[in-house]
């Protein structure tokens, strides 16, 4: 164990635990509010392990969604992680299965962003994979407790609060940084406009369609950009 | 049915995650992918946070004047801050006062 590593990960994670603490209490209250109970809430914060895509689940659950569109509404939203995957590969290739098992499982948006950071410049010198072992870890731990906080304080939150509202706004927080550039601008009001328009498609597919429909027209104009 | 169901994605979302380091064989991605799935975030969130805003059943908007009011607050508070903590209570905040 190379405590100076784990630690410097910790470090690294905790400033991103801003974001992610109130995240977690958001999913607590409304994953119990959306129609699960107190053990699925919780549990589903280790099992998924993924912010946007737990709250998508149990949005879609509470809507009587189609198993299908949940289990890829689901996928969809945790694509990226193959590309963390890729990012990382190269870093953690000498490692055991053990080892490599676990920091698959730690690899979140956040564990990644701090990780690569550190894999970049002390990749070849230090053992980093204690780095993203602590990043991970800390992050976990405020991932789980939030969630079990927030499910506790649910139960004692009046409804005329507004908290299901919570879910847009926190989503609004996470997508604006990320609206840089006109080709992700396009994708994001593509996809809204067709979420508005498309409500009454079956099975709640008004998700996948919009989200397929805003990549393709972002992906697209993006390629025309690189082409002029 | 839930637990077959959230089991199955936590397994799906594990297998994306060390599909690229599983050590049991090399998968190449081609490099198309990486500009598709780059949109995916911006897609699917912009997607829910407007199906919460408004809807369109072919004839009329539906739409509360509380909520997307309160959404334009948080919006420009995420834009300012670029924190989620801040957009979270600015945005809650708007929408209890009016």
């Amino acid at each position: 164990m190379n405590r100076t590593e784990f630690f410097l990960g910790v470090t690294a994670m905790l400033p991103l635990l801003l974001g992610v603490i109130p995240f977690g209490l958001v999913f607590g209250v409304l994953g119990v509010a959306s129609g699960l109970t107190e053990t699925q809430t919780i549990f589903m914060s280790s099992i998924i392990f993924a912010g946007a895509s737990q709250v998508v689940f149990a949005q879609l659950w509470a809507a009587g969604s189609a198993y299908l569109i949940i289990g890829s509404s689901v996928a969809l939203i945790n694509l990226r992680h193959v590309l963390y995957s890729v990012a990382v590969s190269e870093h953690l290739k000498k490692l055991s299965f053990k080892w490599r098992v676990i920091l698959a499982y730690l690899l979140t948006d956040e564990a990644f962003a701090v990780s690569i950071q550190r894999f970049n410049t002390h990749g070849g010198s230090r053992p980093v994979h204690f780095f993203m072992l602590g990043a991970g870890s800390a992050l976990w731990i405020a991932w789980q407790i939030s969630t079990v906080v927030g499910v506790i304080a649910g139960s004692t939150i009046p409804e005329n609060w507004e908290l299901a509202f919570a879910i847009p706004l926190t989503f609004i927080a996470v997508i604006v940084p990320l609206l840089k550039n006109f080709p992700t601008i396009i994708c994001a009001l593509t996809s809204s406009l067709i979420a508005i328009c498309g409500q009454s498609l079956p099975w709640n597919s008004w998700i996948l369609v919009a989200a397929f429909g805003g990549i393709l027209l972002g992906a697209v104009i993006e390629k025309w950009n690189c082409r002029r | 049915m839930i637990w077959f169901i959230m089991i199955l994605t936590g397994v799906i979302n594990f297998a994306f995650r060390i599909s690229m380091f599983s050590g049991f064989r090399k998968i190449y991605v081609p490099a198309s992918l990486h500009r598709y799935v780059a949109f995916v975030p911006a897609s699917v969130l912009s997607a829910i946070i407007a199906s919460s805003l408004a809807t369109f059943d072919g004839q009329e908007i539906t739409y509360e004047f509380e909520k997307l009011a309160a959404a334009s607050v948080a919006f420009a508070c995420a834009l300012l801050t670029k924190s989620v903590a801040a957009t979270l209570i600015v945005g809650l905040v708007t929408i209890w006062i009016l």
